[in-house]
């Protein structure tokens, strides 16, 4: 038997066609077999890093966003970061990384180097828990926790619905702290202008090889615990010599942040990236 | 995982998509994920199927293609990366092999529904027409 079917190509899938006939374009018999060539795809457009707030020309086209689940999901991160860095001028800074390897220490060392006047919030992403939601509180900043619940990552939806809770238009820093997690967070950007890795010592020495996709995400990767490396026999200059191999050209922190060596260098380098960041919105505002 | 998310939504616009053209049935859909996501192919096609039970597509095909990575450096060079031989699971060297600058990826983070296929006649089309469902092993995903 000879069953006649129509494919509908991604452009069909999204744009109701008026005309039925216009189906039968499509028209394959399955039998004998076929090619799998169904004509061309509309070219895909350069896909974004997660660095916001340099390149606006490269966004992806509208019907690779609609067709495009994790396409939909980066112009929802780029919709956040509208909506914060654009309209509200809130410096917004996302720590990953796994459990336990010091991301909520580090955005307290960084809050307790802000001056008095600037307006910090933080979102907190944990599967369930309100522990480090309690420590950032402690610290007098405005905080929101979410809990994901199933899922094993903050995603750009579960961002922009917590940051209408903050006074936007007071707030200067954001930081928002990821699940503990080194693999799904590649695929979810979050809108914040830099994305912070942090690595630990106690992780290993082979852990920017295993987890090679977010090192990539990153904008800054950050060597946490090194006042332990030798103890725990992580070799520091590997992990160094891994992230530039894998992602050239990121910058590497190396921080104890317990005691609090190396997190003055890290807040020297945010705060230039602010300026950066603030300088590039203010001059394509003109 | 995020399979699951991932799965419904591409679900939803498979159902959304035949609905606008009038179809009953979902004979096939066919799913692009990028070689640079984290997607597990197995897994998502497990997603799938569950998500589809109870909608028009309950016995469709599921065919996930593999995308590969591309890109682009500002050198003028372009192409496919090579496996990074340093990293422990995939990752693209995006070294540029010609400048050593960092290239760009082009494609290779794709999570999306390439197509469907209905049946031609949607109207009362019973099921003891129909060819049994292909076995789609040449596009899947090893």
């Amino acid at each position: 038997m000879n069953y006649q079917r129509s494919q509908l190509l991604e452009q069909e899938l999204y744009e109701p066609v008026d005309d039925l006939t216009s189906l039968w374009r499509f028209s394959v018999s399955r039998l004998p077999s076929w090619s799998g060539t169904w004509g061309t795809l509309p070219e895909i457009g350069p896909l974004r890093a997660h660095r916001f707030g340099h390149d606006h020309h490269d966004e992806e086209s509208v019907s690779d966003v609609e067709a495009d689940v994790l396409a939909a999901v980066r112009q929802r991160a780029r919709d956040v970061h509208e909506v914060l860095s654009h309209d509200n001028d809130v410096f917004a800074v996302e720590f990953a990384g796994s459990t336990g390897g010091g991301k909520t220490m580090l955005i307290e060392r960084l809050i307790e180097r802000s001056p008095d006047d600037e307006q910090i919030g933080v979102l907190v992403g944990d599967v369930s828990g309100e522990d480090d939601a309690v420590r950032f509180r402690a610290h007098g900043v405005e905080v929101q926790n979410i809990n994901t619940g199933k899922e094993c990552h903050l995603d750009p939806t579960l961002v922009s619905e917590a940051i209408d809770e903050f006074d936007l238009g007071h707030l200067d820093t954001l930081y928002i702290e990821n699940v503990g997690n080194m693999v799904c967070p590649a695929d979810f950007p979050l809108g914040a202008n830099r994305r912070v890795l942090v690595v630990s010592t106690t992780e290993g020495v082979d852990v920017v090889r295993k987890h090679p996709m977010l090192v990539q995400t990153a904008d800054v990767v950050v060597v946490n615990k090194v006042d332990i490396a030798e103890a725990v026999g992580t070799d520091v200059d590997r992990l160094r010599h891994d992230v530039e191999s894998i992602a050239p050209e990121t910058p590497v922190f190396e921080t104890d942040a317990r005691n609090e060596h190396g997190v003055d260098a890290l807040k020297t380098a945010l705060e230039s990236e602010r300026t950066h960041d603030h300088e590039h919105h203010h001059h394509a505002a003109e | 995982m995020h399979e699951l998310s991932l799965a419904t939504r591409l679900v939803d616009r498979a159902v959304s998509a035949a609905a606008s053209h009038g179809a009953d049935h979902v004979d096939e859909l066919t799913v692009e994920i990028g070689e640079a996501t984290h997607i597990n192919p197995d897994q998502l096609r497990f997603c799938i199927e569950v998500a589809l039970d109870g909608t028009v597509a309950t016995d469709a095909t599921v065919t996930i293609d593999t995308l590969p990575v591309c890109a682009r450096c500002e050198c003028g060079w372009d192409g496919r990366p090579e496996r990074h031989d340093l990293a422990l699971s995939y990752a693209p060297d995006v070294r540029c092999p010609e400048c050593q600058s960092t290239a760009a990826l082009e494609s290779g983070r794709e999570c999306r529904l390439k197509s469907i296929e209905i049946p031609e006649k949607t109207q009362r089309d019973t099921s003891e027409t129909r060819e049994p469902a292909e076995n789609n092993d040449n596009n899947d995903n090893p």
